[in-house]
């Protein structure tokens, strides 16, 4: 790889996810890890949900089922059998491939209808799931849900944190080279219009679907994540709010950003925190959902772009296009850019 | 046979109480192309104010009119504030709208307290009476003649009044009905306010019919409005009185027979209609 060509935002990236290595050397509280550790799981969870909504203009009410399903097919793992690293990769496995499963039934039977009934479809589908995780007691626990024993090594907080951490930024770059792929710009262009896309020969719903699968396995993979770090599972795990708290981060960082869902996850999980704690200042504080939704509603209304978008859009509106066209100068002046190139640049 | 005409008779009413909330929703969906995720929010505040004001005076009656009044203002205020300020833009109203459904949900609990609050029927409503072999519960029986009473006078101001037909028209073809020198914005506020009253006039006949109230509720009916909308077809008034019947009586006796499938059975009848028939059943 010629490291010249490595985009300057590569290179930021990078920094910060080494600073985020010595975090847990300086902050040694149990608690303050467990929160980043929580706002790592999140992200993770925030960013396979922007794929959908912020990239291909998918709105899924239904999302936590992924997520609900890696947290599930673990604790399940962990419980039957012994707690051994290789029983947490075969769970690891389980996780995906369920999700896998689940997402393309999910996406061929539901893709091609219209915004709003995908959006009831997957909220009743993943009520379906809270229902069942519910009524089989047997296997789920129910709303008590239960206890599960880690292997020795993701006992320890630092290393749970080095897991998590590790699994963001890999994630975070896998998924951004997927988006600034091909693949990711017939994405792109099916949120801004549809019928075009499709009128220009791709087959729209086969994106989706592909997009869907992307999205829910990497959800249950941050549902994995979440039940190893609470080492519990119930069954909040289904449960709307999530869906919900997922649908907060991604806007109010930002969708179609990658980055903005993180940020947005970040903020979202240390305002809970924080307001929890104002629980014993002032009653209002225990029902934090509702400063939660006011907010949310607010940014749906005023900042649709969220914090990175109107960021961007404010400071860096024609960056993309000028840092193409000196490129073009620079490296061919004469042919212009090859195909993936352009592909890259946006 | 006494058992199929008990469940019958509840399928029906619980079907009566799905239609109430699922009108507003294809109404309003038909005429302004908005899917109102905040619906059940309307519902629990229908049934909470109702209930207050019921158990307050001791009078039903007052209950049923301060639920459909909070409907109306209600309404009012979420078309006022919620929606038109997104018009237009269905994935932002599809996020606003759950954002506003999650305030509504959570203000409940500050407003009336997080508890369930315990409702009995009114006297007069109590009890039950034989038909042949049949039981007839009182309170059940009542929902189901409410219902059809909504039914047949908003059909008939949809099919004989002016303003019906300003909307039937709006349905098809807004542009039209604005270039004929309509406000169709008023329209739309009247639409809105008006499906707004009918889930909080659902939301309080279930109040009694289920016994106790909590705020969690609105949505889990909610979903049972969204599948029959699909199922009856998007803007279809009579499609969502079929469908909301069909799927009460699906769900009455799959409550009996097999409890832990009942949400499963509507959710495979919405599956299945979406995958045949997309628009709806009554759908053109």
């Amino acid at each position: 790889m010629n490291l010249a060509r490595v985009e300057k935002s590569t290179w930021i990236y990078l920094g910060i996810s080494l600073l985020l290595i010595v975090v847990p050397i300086i902050v040694t509280g149990r608690s303050m890890q467990f929160i980043i550790i929580q706002f790592f799981i999140f992200a993770i969870f925030a960013m396979s949900y922007d794929i959908l909504l912020g990239y291909t203009g998918i709105i899924s009410f239904g999302h936590v089922m992924f997520f609900g399903i890696g947290a599930y097919a673990t604790a399940i793992m962990m419980n039957r059998f012994d707690s051994t690293i290789l029983s947490f990769i075969l769970a690891i496995m389980i996780a995906t491939v369920l999700a896998a499963i689940v997402s393309l039934i999910v996406g061929m039977l539901t893709l091609r209808l219209k915004s709003h009934f995908y959006a009831m479809l997957t909220l009743a589908l993943a009520g379906l799931f809270l229902v069942g995780a519910e009524k089989w007691r047997s296997l789920t626990g129910g709303n008590d849900g239960f206890t599960f024993k880690l292997p020795e090594i993701l006992r320890d907080s630092h290393n749970l944190y080095m897991l998590c951490l590790l699994s963001l930024v890999l994630i975070f770059f896998g998924l951004r080279r997927l988006t600034k792929s091909p693949f990711g710009r017939v994405l792109m262009a099916i949120r801004e219009n549809e019928n075009r896309t499709e009128s220009l020969g791709y087959k729209i719903v086969h994106y989706k679907v592909i997009a869907n699968v992307v999205a829910g396995v990497v959800a249950s993979y941050a549902g994995v994540l979440y039940s190893i770090s609470l080492r519990f599972v119930n069954t909040s795990v289904f449960a709307t709010d999530m869906t919900i708290d997922v649908l907060l981060m991604t806007i109010i960082g930002g969708v179609g950003t990658l980055i903005g869902p993180i940020i947005g996850a970040g903020l979202v999980e240390f305002a809970h925190h924080w307001l929890s704690s104002l629980a014993d200042v002032h009653w209002i504080f225990e029902r934090w959902i509702i400063l939660y939704g006011i907010v949310y509603i607010l940014i749906v209304i005023f900042f649709p772009l969220g914090i990175v978008g109107t960021i961007q859009k404010k400071f860096f509106p024609r960056q993309n296009i000028q840092k193409k066209k000196k490129r073009m100068d620079r490296e061919n002046p004469e042919e212009g850019m090859d195909e993936d190139e352009r592909y890259r640049n946006g | 046979m006494e058992l199929i005409s008990t469940l019958v008779i509840n399928g029906l009413a619980t079907g009566m109480l799905i239609f109430l909330l699922a009108a507003g929703l294809t109404l309003i969906f038909g005429l302004m192309s908005v899917l109102n995720f905040a619906h059940g929010g309307l519902f629990i505040w229908g049934a909470y104010t109702g209930v207050w004001s019921y158990q307050l005076s001791g009078s039903f009656i007052i209950g049923i009119i301060v639920a459909i009044l909070t409907g109306l203002l209600f309404g009012l205020v979420t078309e006022k504030l919620i929606i038109r300020p997104v018009y237009g833009n269905h994935i932002q109203q599809i996020l606003i709208t759950l954002g506003f459904m999650l305030v509504l949900q959570e203000f409940i609990k500050v407003v009336f307290g997080p508890n369930q609050i315990a409702v009995a029927p009114p006297a007069f409503l109590q009890g039950s009476f034989y038909v042949g072999d049949v039981i007839i519960i009182k309170y059940r029986l009542f929902i189901i003649i409410i219902g059809i009473l909504v039914y047949f006078v908003s059909m008939f101001i949809l099919k004989r009044t002016r303003i019906g037909l300003i909307v039937r028209a709006g349905v098809m073809n807004k542009e039209m009905i604005q270039s004929l020198g309509i406000n169709i914005r008023l329209v739309f506020m009247l639409v809105f306010m008006v499906g707004a009253a009918m889930a909080a006039l659902s939301g309080m006949l279930h109040a009694p019919y289920s016994g106790v109230i909590y705020a969690e509720m609105g949505l889990e009916f909610s979903i049972l409005a969204f599948i029959v909308v699909v199922i009856g077809g998007m803007g279809s008034f009579s499609g969502s009185l079929f469908a909301a019947i069909l799927v009460g009586i699906a769900q009455a006796f799959m409550a009996y027979y097999v409890p832990a499938l009942s949400l499963a059975v509507n959710m495979l009848l919405m599956t299945v209609v979406l995958i045949f028939r997309p628009q709806g059943l009554f759908s053109r």
